[in-house]
């Protein structure tokens, strides 16, 4: 039976594709209603799927540790494309409990979502163009968790960035959605050029793209060795693990690639939801652990990303305090957990001689999976809910709203567990994967990263109850018309406050289950109760402030205390100016400077040689055209004489 | 006699029934013939895909049936399976404008005689098989081209094809005297032997020239494929489409029994003159489809440039030839039939040309968006087969250093790209200026255009195709 679930696996994929065939092509002609039912049966039978997957995964695998010592399986690999007869390139799947654990992430969502959906973009004119492309979306993101090679990976990687753009740009009459969507696209795209790469080096040394292979220590000391570029001595591992993880860099939005982030929340909310909150811009973080072993090995990478998490994790976190517009609050929150995530895997490797003997720290790899897992069902409950008050009052700024507690109760006590989990409360599920990333980091001994962890914390629940104060208590600040909440969306919503409050229950088989591959040796270290203590005051201190502030739905004392610090408040208000930074590079250097010359060079030097190509092929045609005129006698003689040149040639 | 016989025999079989049943209770309209050949052609196709592909058998000492000449055969029996389809309408009263075909049941006979005649060619152990299964694979080609004998096109292509298909004969006989003067046997082997012991003998190698040329006529390698678009063009769809995928497959599946087989001692020296003729035909080829204007016209200059690229891959080792080579006719075939019958389906009550597809974007867009899919194949766009079947081409070539050829061969690739697209843009861009005519599409014609649309794709994204026909070639 579990054979049977395991070789069939691709249907978890087959019934995305299927959706977004069968929508986006129209054999037979669907009305938008049933479009929307059909993306959602699609998705359902996608979830059974995976979760059935998940389940057999569970008893086979994990329930067997004798047969599977690396619990991961193969359930099929074929080759592909055949590069040279030692580098082939597979498409297969590969379960382990990071893909497994993505696909139930991933297959709940999307099927949530949906449902969502039906109510979010109910009279939208592109309503089915909406369930294909999200339908394409989840095919993709299915694809890249349960990739077995890097390749393959790296194929579902750009579908999904491809997805992205193609929803962030769905309103395309809107130019900020347009603007957004290619500015998604170009960074991301950026990023993925040295992604790309990276895989090339990797391949071109250890002649594989297998993950397994790629894993291995043998692979990791094949190229441990330093070369000179210049006069500046490189390590190919660091290199090559860098250029890898830029690809997550950029998909993942961390600084200072995260420009993007922010203005991708042009897209309708269910996008922004699941593949801006839940699980595309989680891929960064999952690449990491799917590389973990090979980051491992460098000395320098999983400093790199533990420095750039912690450093975005902090910093999202300072710009979201100031944000008025409801999902741009969200988005920087996103980065800020996103940070958590990547420098938990960070600080998976051990400060040297903390603790004799090892190297690393396998709770920080499982803290970083067990806070993807709760992230995603929090954060994307918290866009959707964003989603349902955006469209009750048709605004996206918070300081229009308050007051909606008695307009949407549904909406408004399931949030609240959300914001508490984000916040750190005890015990919702964020409580246990946030002191799990805290504890690895003060275990490894990086008590930095574990400081700045505590301080975001303490932001965090500042910068979320800000943002549910201010929307749902005290008077409304507008005039709202019709505030209703819509069954389709308080369903998802509500649903999703089940794993909200419950996820904690999964520390454990986290701990024990999600571990790093390849490492036998399983550390036991105590845990200081100081730590957890010390995270919640951190999180009720942030509620309380915001409570004082805002509380009441007013937003006098916060004024008065913004006034006192205006200059600072104006450069986060405008995060850190980056975005500025960027335009300047673009458009003042990389434009002018050298787009110009070279656009001048293109326009007269290049096309005009294309265009002389291009006339004489046209006139190559009309010359074949002329000699083939009819006449047979022509046809004889060119054939001779073409024969006695062949005689010639082959003298 | 062992099963491996079995589908050559099938065909004569079904060929002889064919005739038979029409000489005894033929009406003129009836489509026993049409349906018996299309099951037949099916039930034959089936069998060979159960044969054993690991197996060699001789029969007689002259006719031998390998893993590699079961392959020909799928491709053979699939492309008179689809011209059958193809070929329906034709035979109906307003089923295409040039006018109503007849002698339904002589035209299966033709065919399936034909591709027994190919059956035989990738069968040969000697020269005297091999010509015997070349003329009976080309002969009812002329007879064919004139099938629409109101039309003055269709006669002219037929008198055209005929004179210059003897020539072609007579230099192919003229070329075997000389191989069998040299080698005293029309054996396969006893001509190896000779080339083996002196490979740079004069005689010999006038004697190879002559060959070339001759199969240059079948393969429409420039300077000897000026027929081709005169009798493309002027033949009935169903039977442009046959000479563009059977008579063209057959003519490789020649050169390459004779280049890897008897005459793979001289492989070094047939390498260049090869390259060089592929670099002529794909740019002639390439140029001449630039300025057309009418399909089936376009269709021959396309299905040169496609020559060029097959003759390319011959510069590679044998095994990397003849795997890239088949999977390319698969791909070819897949394509060239779903363009056919695009055009027979435009051709119902239309000229056949550039025109006729105006509008068909709006009008019937999964007609457009499956020709749209068909012409990026033939241009070799990922993820479509036909990338796949010229990524192994040019990858035969490249393995043996001839990288120049590849790099001219893909700038090739991109001006068929431009011609490719014109279709496209007729289709989805330029506005027409009458109102388009109502697309009617038969079941037949449905059906084949979804399998041979998924053919295509499928025959790219699942490698199971091309890896199953490298362990059958290694």
């Amino acid at each position: 039976m579990a054979d049977l679930l395991f070789t069939h696996s691709y249907l978890i994929l087959l019934f995305p594709l299927l959706s977004f065939v069968t929508i986006s092509l129209r054999p037979v002609q669907l009305s938008p209603k049933m479009a929307g039912r059909f993306a959602i049966g699609c998705q359902g039978l996608s979830m059974l799927y995976g979760l059935a997957v998940a389940a057999a995964y569970w008893q086979t695998v994990i329930g067997q540790p004798q047969l599977y010592p690396a619990r991961s399986l193969v359930c099929f690999d074929l080759a592909w494309l055949n590069f040279s007869p030692t580098l082939t390139a597979n498409m297969g799947i590969f379960l382990d409990p990071i893909s497994v654990m993505m696909i139930v992430v991933i297959s709940i969502i999307s099927f949530l979502v949906n449902i969502y959906s039906v109510g979010y973009m109910k009279d939208d004119p592109g309503f089915a163009r909406f369930f294909a492309l999200m339908a394409l979306f989840s095919f993709s993101m299915l694809g890249l968790v349960i990739s077995s090679n890097i390749l393959q990976m790296f194929v579902f990687w750009e579908l999904v960035g491809m997805s992205s753009y193609a929803l962030i740009g769905f309103w395309y009459q809107k130019p900020s959605a347009v603007a957004a969507s290619k500015k998604a696209f170009v960074v991301t795209r950026f990023a993925d050029t040295f992604f790309l790469i990276g895989i090339i080096v990797v391949s071109f040394y250890t002649q594989s793209f297998d993950f397994q292979t790629l894993n291995s220590p043998e692979t990791a000391a094949l190229l441990d060795h330093t070369f000179m570029l210049g006069i500046v001595p490189i390590n190919l591992l660091t290199l090559a693990t860098i250029l890898i993880f830029t690809g997550g860099w950029g998909k993942s939005a961390m600084f200072p690639l995260h420009i993007w982030l922010p203005d991708a929340m042009e897209g309708p909310t269910p996008v922004s939801s699941i593949i801006h909150s839940a699980t595309m811009v989680v891929a960064g973080v999952f690449l990491t652990a799917r590389m973990f072993p090979l980051f491992a090995a460098s000395e320098v990478t999983l400093a790199v990303v533990q420095f750039v998490g912690a450093f975005t994790a902090l910093f999202a976190a300072i710009i979201a305090i100031t944000q008025k517009d409801i999902k741009r609050i969200l988005a920087f929150s996103t980065l800020s957990q996103l940070g958590y995530m990547l420098f938990s895997l960070g600080v998976a490797k051990m400060v040297t001689g903390i603790h004799p003997g090892a190297e690393i720290n396998p709770l920080g790899y499982s803290a970083a999976m067990y806070h993807v897992f709760t992230h995603a069902f929090f954060k994307c409950m918290l866009f959707l809910g964003a989603g349902a008050i955006i469209h009750a009052v048709h605004s996206n700024d918070i300081m229009d709203m308050g007051g909606l507690r008695r307009l949407m109760p549904k909406t408004y006590w399931s949030l609240l567990t959300a914001c508490l989990a984000i916040g750190g409360i005890f015990p919702f599920s964020g409580f246990w994967s946030k002191d799990a990333i805290l504890l690895a980091a003060l275990q490894s001994g990086h008590y930095i990263v574990c400081a700045v962890g505590l301080a975001t914390g303490g932001l965090t629940a500042f910068y979320i109850f800000r943002f549910f104060f201010l929307t749902f208590h005290g008077r409304a600040r507008s005039k709202f018309h019709d505030v209703r909440e819509n069954s389709w969306m308080t369903f998802s919503i509500m649903a999703l406050t089940i794993p909200t409050v419950t996820a904690g229950m999964l520390e454990h088989l986290f701990v024990s289950e999600v571990t790093v591959p390849g490492l036998a040796y399983t550390p036991n270290f105590s845990h200081p109760l100081w730590l957890p203590t010390l995270a919640s005051l951190a999180g009720i201190a942030g509620i309380s402030l915001a409570w004082t502030f805002y509380g009441r739905g007013r937003t006098e004392a916060a004024e008065r205390c913004r006034l006192r610090i205006a200059p600072v408040y104006q450069v986060i208000y405008n995060k850190f100016y980056i975005d500025e930074v960027y335009l300047f590079i673009t458009h003042k250097i990389i434009f002018h400077g050298i787009a110009a010359p070279i656009k001048w060079l293109d326009r007269h030097i290049v096309d005009g040689a294309m265009n002389l190509i291009g006339e004489f092929l046209q006139q190559g045609g009309k010359a074949v055209r002329l000699l083939q005129n009819g006449q047979l006698q022509l046809y004889l003689g060119v054939t001779t004489l073409g024969f006695i040149a062949l005689l010639f040639l082959g003298r | 006699m062992n099963i491996l016989l079995l589908p050559d025999l099938l065909i004569i079989l079904l060929a002889a029934s064919i005739l038979a049943i029409d000489l005894y209770r033929g009406k003129p309209q009836s489509t026993v013939s049409f349906h018996m050949s299309w099951i037949g052609l099916l039930v034959i196709f089936c069998l060979l895909i159960i044969l054993p592909y690991d197996q060699e058998i001789t029969y007689w000492g002259t006719y031998k049936v390998t893993g590699i000449s079961l392959l020909f055969k799928q491709v053979f029996v699939l492309s008179s399976l689809c011209t059958v389809l193809l070929s329906a309408p034709y035979f109906k009263p307003g089923g295409n404008a040039r006018g109503v075909l007849r002698y339904r049941s002589e035209f299966y006979f033709i065919i399936l005689l034909c591709t027994f005649g190919m059956f035989a060619v990738v069968s040969a152990t000697g020269l005297l098989t091999l010509f015997i299964g070349m003329e009976l694979a080309t002969i009812p080609l002329y007879i064919l081209s004139g099938y629409q004998k109101e039309d003055s096109l269709s006669v002219e292509a037929a008198t055209k094809y005929i004179i210059m298909g003897s020539l072609s004969t007579g230099l192919l006989v003229f070329g075997y005297s000389f191989l069998y003067g040299c080698a005293g046997s029309l054996s396969f082997k006893a001509i190896s032997v000779f080339a083996m012991a002196s490979p740079t003998d004069p005689l010999f190698r006038l004697g190879v020239l002559f060959v070339l040329a001759a199969i240059g006529f079948k393969l429409t390698i420039f300077p000897f494929h000026m027929w081709a678009p005169d009798v493309y063009d002027g033949a009935p769809t169903p039977v442009t489409a046959f000479i563009s995928v059977s008579s063209k497959a057959v003519a490789i599946g020649f050169l390459l029994i004779l280049v890897y087989g008897p005459l793979a001692p001289l492989h070094n020296y047939l390498q260049i003159i090869l390259l060089i003729l592929a670099g002529a035909t794909m740019t002639v080829g390439n140029l001449g489809a630039l300025k057309q204007k009418r399909l089936r016209r376009f269709m021959a200059y396309s299905s040169i440039a496609q020559a060029g690229y097959i003759i390319m891959a011959m510069a590679g080792t044998a095994a990397a030839a003849y795997s890239s080579i088949i999977y390319y006719l698969f791909v070819y075939a897949a394509a060239n039939y779903a363009i056919f019958f695009i055009i027979s389906i435009v051709g119902r009550n239309g000229e056949e040309e550039f025109k006729s597809l105006q509008g068909m974007g709006k009008q019937n867009p999964v007609l457009a968006a499956v020709l749209m899919l068909t012409l990026f194949s033939l241009g070799g766009i990922p993820p479509l087969a036909g990338f796949m079947g010229k990524f192994l081409l040019f990858a035969a070539a490249a393995e043996r250093g001839f990288y120049s050829m590849v790099i001219f061969a893909a700038l090739n690739s991109t001006i068929s790209l431009y011609y490719y697209l014109l279709l496209v843009k007729e289709a989805y861009i330029i506005k027409p200026a009458i109102a388009p005519r109502v697309l009617v599409i038969d079941n037949i014609q449905r059906i084949s255009l979804v399998l041979l649309t998924s053919a295509m794709v499928s025959l790219g994204l699942i490698p199971l195709f091309s890896s199953n026909i490298m362990a059958i070639v290694q």
